[in-house]
């Protein structure tokens, strides 16, 4: 009758998986309700209408916009953060001089919030007054301040360096950990029978870190899609929606034009998208796990 | 090829990315001790014609920074607290007992874990106006221990696994009860396990943007993050002098924790992000 030896460890586990349940299953419940459901801009649910909301959503431009501009943010940023990453991490794990100081100096960004970074940056580009635009005119680059975050054009680009830059240090983390998990003997045998850094790098450093690799760019895709903040504080997704991604555009759709209905429809959209890499990252975890 | 050779080749090869880093703590700091006067003139100067510190003032009297400050520390500290009362027992059952369904639930932890506040931001934002939490703190202490706790169950787990159970064991041997085990052999040695994934769970709630965006209003509730965000968002002239003033004292402490705990925080990290 009495069992104990499950009765306390499920009344050990049962706080943290309720709050769990109740912080993500409440919200995601609710937002089904309210997508299939007329809502007014006060969040009343009315009347049942059925799919309505999903097909106003894909009728709608200003999504598909948003929809194609955060496929460039995801992929430049996935893209960049690791083409930089791996190189950087490799010469990290080198032995040279004042290399703590230098690891140190690349992984700070992560601690300090990208909240932060991006206040500093939008500052510093400032069109009128800013660092970024002396330097240029000092080396000659430019012969009179640009307004990098006036358009669309510029603003994008500059978003996504900054995206890049608050990547990297997780990322180089992530490598620091695959390069110091690298069997040495395989290497020294590689270089015993000849084999030249860059063959080696292609054909044994490469393959090894694969699985690291995986892992590196599934987190950086669902970190890239959620990144509210850098666009939200560089440009709130303007001028004239130029720059806006998808969780922008949600929080404007939502927030700003009281469209809480056709937001609900975005929002689990954008859920079952997030979900579904979230499934491939816990197939790359457990791969590397092997538990 | 020598090693000083070697480290001038490395440092040469890594400066693009370490001048990009920098940089916007070079302007933060030398605007942050300009007066008003030299902010707004062009071209700037890297170093103050005269240093003025009157914006560290300011930032007190005029902007209650400190309020901002303290509203973080009360969130973060509240958030770790929840996170880790919750996550320690749940990580000690998983890593010491053999369950029903544990494999499911360890696929659960690392799904929910990547989920992020924002895309379900509606949802959570009616639920809390629900609970009339809209504007009071513990909105977000229980939303950020929501979106922590299944991070730090897991990594705790991992840490606790590998803490050799012939210790306990060997007390239960000679007689200690369970809770004397716990609180005198297991929880000791998992002290290292708990103080990283606190440090990870504060840093998280102390850099989030989107919940205190959402479920915070009147200015005296704000934290540093948002505070910092209104300051520059405003149609009126931003007070740059002073916003990196703020930004300053804002970043020292965390990048200081960072400074002083970074070994153990990137190996934490590597072990927590790639599993």
């Amino acid at each position: 009758m009495h069992r104990p030896h499950l009765l306390v460890p499920f009344a050990m586990l049962l706080p943290s998986l309720a709050l769990v349940i109740w912080i993500i299953g409440y919200p995601v419940a609710d937002l089904m309700r309210m997508s299939i459901h007329s809502v007014n801009r006060f969040g009343q649910v009315g009347s049942f209408i059925g799919a309505l909301n999903y097909s106003k959503l894909l009728d709608d431009p200003l999504f598909w916009a948003s929809f194609w501009r955060t496929c460039v943010w995801t992929v430049c940023i996935t893209g960049g953060t690791i083409a930089t990453s791996i190189p950087v991490a490799l010469l990290l794990s080198q032995d040279f001089a004042g290399r703590s100081v230098a690891r140190l100096i690349v992984l700070l960004p992560w601690a300090v919030s990208a909240t932060m970074t991006g206040i500093v940056w939008r500052w510093t580009l400032n069109g009128q007054f800013g660092m970024a635009n002396a330097m240029l005119m000092n080396v000659g680059v430019i012969d009179q301040p640009i307004e990098f975050l006036a358009t669309g054009d510029i603003a994008f680009p500059v978003a996504i360096l900054i995206g890049i830059l608050a990547a990297v240090p997780l990322t180089v983390i992530i490598f620091l950990g695959a390069f110091s998990s690298l069997p040495g003997e395989v290497f020294d045998a590689a270089r015993i029978d000849g084999a030249g850094p860059f063959a080696i790098f292609r054909r044994l450093t490469l393959p090894l870190i694969r699985p690291f690799i995986n892992i590196a760019i599934v987190l950086n895709i669902i970190y890239a899609f959620n990144s509210f903040g850098i666009i939200w504080i560089l440009t709130q997704g303007g001028p004239a929606n130029s720059t806006d991604i998808l969780v922008t555009y949600l929080y404007k759709v939502a927030f700003q034009y009281g469209k809480m209905d056709q937001a609900s429809a975005m929002s689990l959209v954008m859920f079952a998208f997030l979900i579904l890499f979230c499934g491939l990252y816990a197939r790359f975890a457990i791969q590397e796990r092997k538990w | 090829m020598s090693r000083l050779k070697k480290s001038i080749l490395i440092w040469a090869a890594l400066s693009p990315l370490l001048f990009l880093v920098l940089l916007p703590y070079v302007v933060m700091l030398s605007t942050a001790v300009k007066g008003s006067g030299e902010v707004f003139s062009f071209p700037p100067r890297w170093l103050p014609q005269e240093l003025d510190f009157s914006n560290f003032v300011v930032i007190w009297t005029k902007i209650d920074f400190a309020r901002a400050l303290l509203n973080s520390l009360y969130v973060s500290v509240g958030a770790t607290l929840v996170t880790l009362l919750l996550a320690i027992p749940a990580a000690y059952v998983m890593a010491r007992y053999i369950l029903p369904g544990k494999g499911l639930l360890r696929l659960f932890l690392l799904l929910t874990q990547m989920v992020s506040p924002v895309v379900l931001i509606i949802g959570i934002f009616r639920m809390m106006s629900a609970q009339g939490l809209i504007n009071d703190h513990l909105s977000l202490v229980l939303a950020y221990s929501g979106f922590g706790v299944a991070f730090a169950v897991w990594m705790l787990q991992s840490y606790f696994e590998t803490i050799p159970r012939e210790i306990e064991e060997a007390a239960y041997i000679d007689g200690a009860s369970w809770f004397v085990v716990l609180r005198r052999i297991f929880l000791p040695l998992a002290m290292p396990a708990i103080g990283v994934t606190a440090i990870f769970t504060f840093i998280a709630a102390w850099t989030d943007f989107i919940l205190a965006f959402t479920l915070l209003r009147s200015p005296e509730k704000l934290t540093a993050t948002m505070k910092l965000f209104y300051l520059v968002s405003g149609t009126y002239r931003v007070e740059w002098n002073e916003v990196m003033a703020a930004t300053l004292v804002t970043t020292i402490p965390v990048a200081l924790i960072f400074v002083l705990l970074q070994k153990q925080i990137v190996n934490g990290l590597s072990l927590g992000a790639v599993k």
